[in-house]
């Protein structure tokens, strides 16, 4: 006999669906649709990017002092002021900062930083400090419960590899995931397949996994309607790397129409533990030049003004090099904003590297400080219930008329 | 209350829990790779105690095992390592999986390959990928801490995790926190200053010529203060003490309950009263297995058709029930398949390892999870593109069968029975479906995309 929590536990646990049966995308002809729908767009940098390395303060002789071996000279750095400067491998996002569509943000954390990469990685996914809460909910799923697009969702889109972030676990909404067009390119019929399994389904579990099927089936069928399996053609700018193509299909989602207002994907190998530099160069050249060759594809569909980009790392990394000439895991970095509706290009305080707590950078802005300006100037939600409680949202969006 | 005798109780069949086709199915798709319908009537007639002692004296694959599989296993081992390329290390390990007459092991080594999750992305070594899935074999049902030393001291695992790189006053952490995050004790069990001190007394393990080799002068020799005792520990010292914490055993039962149970089977009693037993019996993972194999918990209704089958699972018992032997599939084909269904062999997301239950079901993987039963059917999985003849199949087992007949036979073989209503749908969409495959072909296929063929 199941115990009234056990019940409860499993009632949850399989509330928790990844996907759902819905529409990736209705067509520009479908019904209701809103096109002038604000889009987020979030990159995850995983493995803890070196935000030293990134946004480099080059001035601070601190900075040359901890990084012997790593630091970046400051003639190649791409000047954003008198303080800082991208790394020399971010040239296309050092245009897209000149034409105000580019952001950094210094310093943002957590209170208490955790080391792990999956303990920090649950509290950035969730925005929640206790362990007890990870693994449930996601900030941007409960942020989907409240502002659903509806029948004919899906809500969410992760396009990538391996599960779905937590990021978008949500009660009610749905999120649909690949990693490229052609694996959704479906060689049996998906009106049979869902007749097939439409009856005689025994257990909860089970019935997930045909709710799940049934969203795959009908989304792999929508989506041959506007991606062309096995298509990789340079639209605009977008390179071979894994990050553009997966922009660009996120692009090509937008640019149909798709009724979702969250669009993710990931950039995978920031875990720079030995031998950085130019396994760093490559990341940070493949991340900006994806990121400018999407925008500027959205800015040419006339779409950019709807979109708005948010990269963050689960941490950065200790500002002391160690002796591998890599980096280990520290605590706050730099997350970016981008998109044609920021107000500024610099936010939070350079970090003060005479400072350090345990050999870290330390926090100056909370990271929910900016789901919370996400949240509440572009999404229109309220973050108080999605955040556990108040951050004062952080100024980074012209005021709008919208 | 903690008590193994009552969590574990031993599984006796009874009128609430008869030993029928339903739990032969369950115990072959929850401990190894399905069955082929011979195997599944002998287990059968033979009853549990039987059929669970073929599963513990590693011969429970009977259908389809060369005599010469060790042999030929060790070329396909040997000519993956000469070339150099992972794709033939994969296929290496499906031919495996396929043909070992010990399903068990292959499924403890892919349990083992999550928990030491290792990417040959960064190793980029066939030769100490495939000597730590060897290890994961061999110590499949070991003590656990000898399972640790070996797969930790692994040429594989210290590229992946920089121990070479982690010398005295020169320290790297990335060894020490994941030994005590993932490999052990896990979260919460330790301080930021144990990773530190761990990682001191790590120093000296280098690789060398694809080796394991302890370098005196690189090791910190000095006192180290670890989960609050002090000494001069080494590394050897520090895996002993990480592997007599509660921590670890705790951690080793939860392991082997994601492998073997349902989220709500795996209730934290009984992973609590697991985690006991494993103490008492020095860490011996065989010991726990059989013990979770022969328990009415495993037998349970609701630890059946409630664990959510991996991509490896999937596709070799799908092979082998239909004994896809002869001429076998492309194991080739098939390690590619897992790979678009999530689960690419030797090279797991990160260290973490694939999440594993529900997260599989994404929707690129039930999308070729259906587009493999068609790549089946239509013969594409074969290097001499004969389909599997599923009408001979059929008419060996059952002889002249009309397509309900069918339907309802494979039912039986996949998923140990279907309702009515259930192949009632099978049927009718498989004979109105359109294109040019045959009905019972589509049916194969239509089954085999069914919610049953996600879950076991």
């Amino acid at each position: 006999m199941l115990s009234r929590r056990e019940m409860l536990k499993e009632s949850v646990l399989l509330s928790l669906a990844p996907v759902v049966p819905t529409f990736l995308a209705r067509t520009a002809l479908a019904a209701g649709q809103k096109s002038d729908g604000r889009v987020l767009v979030v990159i995850q940098l995983d493995g803890g990017n070196d935000g030293l390395n990134t946004v480099i303060p080059y001035r601070d002789e601190n900075y040359a002092r901890l990084r012997p071996k790593l630091a970046i000279k400051p003639d190649n750095v791409i000047k954003m002021g008198d303080e800082i400067g991208l790394h020399p491998a971010m040239k296309a996002a050092g245009s897209l900062f000149d034409d105000g569509r580019f952001a950094v943000v210094q310093g943002v954390g957590y209170p208490n930083p955790d080391r792990s990469h999956f303990r920090s990685m649950a509290i950035w996914q969730s925005a929640r400090l206790d362990n007890a809460e990870h693994g449930q909910y996601g900030w941007l799923g409960r942020a989907l419960d409240q502002s659903r697009a509806g029948d004919g969702g899906p809500d969410a889109v992760f396009v990538g590899s391996g599960a779905v972030p937590v990021t978008l676990w949500g009660r009610r909404s749905t999120v649909a995931s690949m990693q490229s067009a052609d694996e959704l390119s479906l060689a049996a019929s998906a009106d049979a397949l869902r007749a097939a399994s439409a009856v005689g389904v025994d257990g909860e579990l089970a019935q997930l996994a045909r709710r799940s099927a049934d969203e795959a089936f009908t989304t792999a069928q929508r989506l041959a309607t506007f991606v062309q399996p096995g298509d990789r053609s340079r639209d605009g700018a977008y390179s071979d790397s894994a990050l553009a193509q997966q922009l660009r299909l996120i692009s090509a989602m937008i640019k149909s129409g798709t009724p979702a207002s969250v669009l993710y994907t990931a950039q995978s190998g920031y875990d720079t533990h030995a031998a950085q530099a130019n396994e760093h160069y490559q990341l940070l050249r493949v991340f900006a030049g994806a990121l400018a060759a999407f925008l500027d594809d959205l800015a040419a569909s006339g779409l950019s003004d709807r979109v708005l980009v948010l990269a963050f790392s689960e941490f950065g990394r200790r500002a002391a090099e160690n002796d591998s000439a890599g980096t280990d895991h520290g605590a706050a970095s730099p997350v970016f904003v981008a998109g044609p509706k920021l107000a500024a290009g610099i936010f939070g305080p350079t970090p003060n590297l005479a400072d350090l707590q345990d050999g870290d950078v330390r926090m100056a802005i909370d990271f929910r400080q900016v789901y919370a300006a996400v949240l509440e100037r572009w999404l229109n939600v309220p973050s108080e219930p999605i955040l556990g409680g108040h951050f004062a949202p952080l100024e980074l969006l012209k005021p709008t008329t919208a | 209350m903690t008590d193994a005798s009552t969590s574990w109780k031993p599984y006796e069949p009874g009128p609430a829990a008869p030993w029928n086709l339903r739990r032969v199915v369950h115990l072959r798709r929850r401990a190894g790779f399905a069955g082929t319908w011979s195997e599944l009537q002998r287990d059968l007639s033979d009853g549990p105690q039987e059929a669970i002692d073929r599963f513990l004296a590693g011969h429970a694959h009977t259908s389809g095992v060369p005599e010469d599989f060790e042999a030929v296993s060790r070329v396909l081992g040997d000519a993956a390592v000469s070339s150099s390329n992972p794709q033939r290390l994969k296929a290496w390990w499906v031919y495996r999986m396929v043909f070992s007459p010990d399903p068990l092991a292959e499924r403890l080594a892919l349990m083992w390959h999550n928990h030491f999750a290792t990417s040959n992305v960064k190793v980029n070594s066939v030769a100490s990928m495939r000597e730590q899935n060897e290890t994961f074999r061999q110590s499949a049902k070991a003590p656990f801490n000898e399972t640790l030393a070996r797969v930790v001291k692994g040429p594989a695992m210290l590229v992946w995790l920089d121990a070479d790189k982690n010398r005295a006053g020169h320290a790297n952490e990335n060894l020490a926190r994941e030994l005590m995050e993932l490999f052990t004790l896990s979260i919460g069990h330790y301080s930021e200053r144990d990773v530190q001190e761990v990682a001191r007394a790590l120093t000296g393990w280098r690789v060398v010529g694809d080796a394991f080799r302890f370098d005196p002068a690189a090791h910190d020799d000095g006192e180290k203060t670890i989960l609050g005792r002090a000494g001069r520990f080494a590394g050897g010292d520090v895996l002993a003490l990480l592997a007599a914490e509660p921590a670890t055993a705790k951690r080793l039962a939860w392991r082997i309950g994601r492998t073997l149970l349902s989220e709500r089977a795996a209730d934290a009693a009984a992973l609590d009263a697991l985690a006991d037993g494993l103490r008492d019996h020095e860490l011996d993972v065989g010991w726990a297995i059989e013990t979770v194999l022969r328990s009415e918990r495993f037998f349970s209704d609701g630890n059946m058709g409630s664990r959510v089958v991996a991509p490896a699972e999937h596709v070799v018992g799908t092979a082998r029930a239909l004994e896809y032997f002869s001429p076998p599939p492309s194991t080739l084909l098939l390690a590619e398949w897992m790979a678009r269904m999530g689960q690419e062999l030797f090279y797991p997301p990160n260290v973490g390892g694939w999440n594993e239950g529900r997260t599989w079901l994404t929707s690129a993987a039930l999308v070729s999870q259906a587009n493999f039963a068609a790549a089946l059917v239509d013969g594409r999985l074969a290097q001499d593109a004969a389909p599997p003849d599923l009408a001979a199949l059929v008419s060996r087992h059952v002889g002249d069968a009309n397509l309900s007949r069918a339907v309802e036979w494979f039912g039986e073989l996949f998923f140990g029975g279907l309702s009515k209503e259930a192949r009632q749908a099978v049927e009718q969409a498989a004979t109105s479906a359109p294109g040019a495959r045959g009905p019972l072909e589509t049916a194969a296929l239509l089954l085999l995309s069914r919610p049953e063929a996600c879950v076991a």
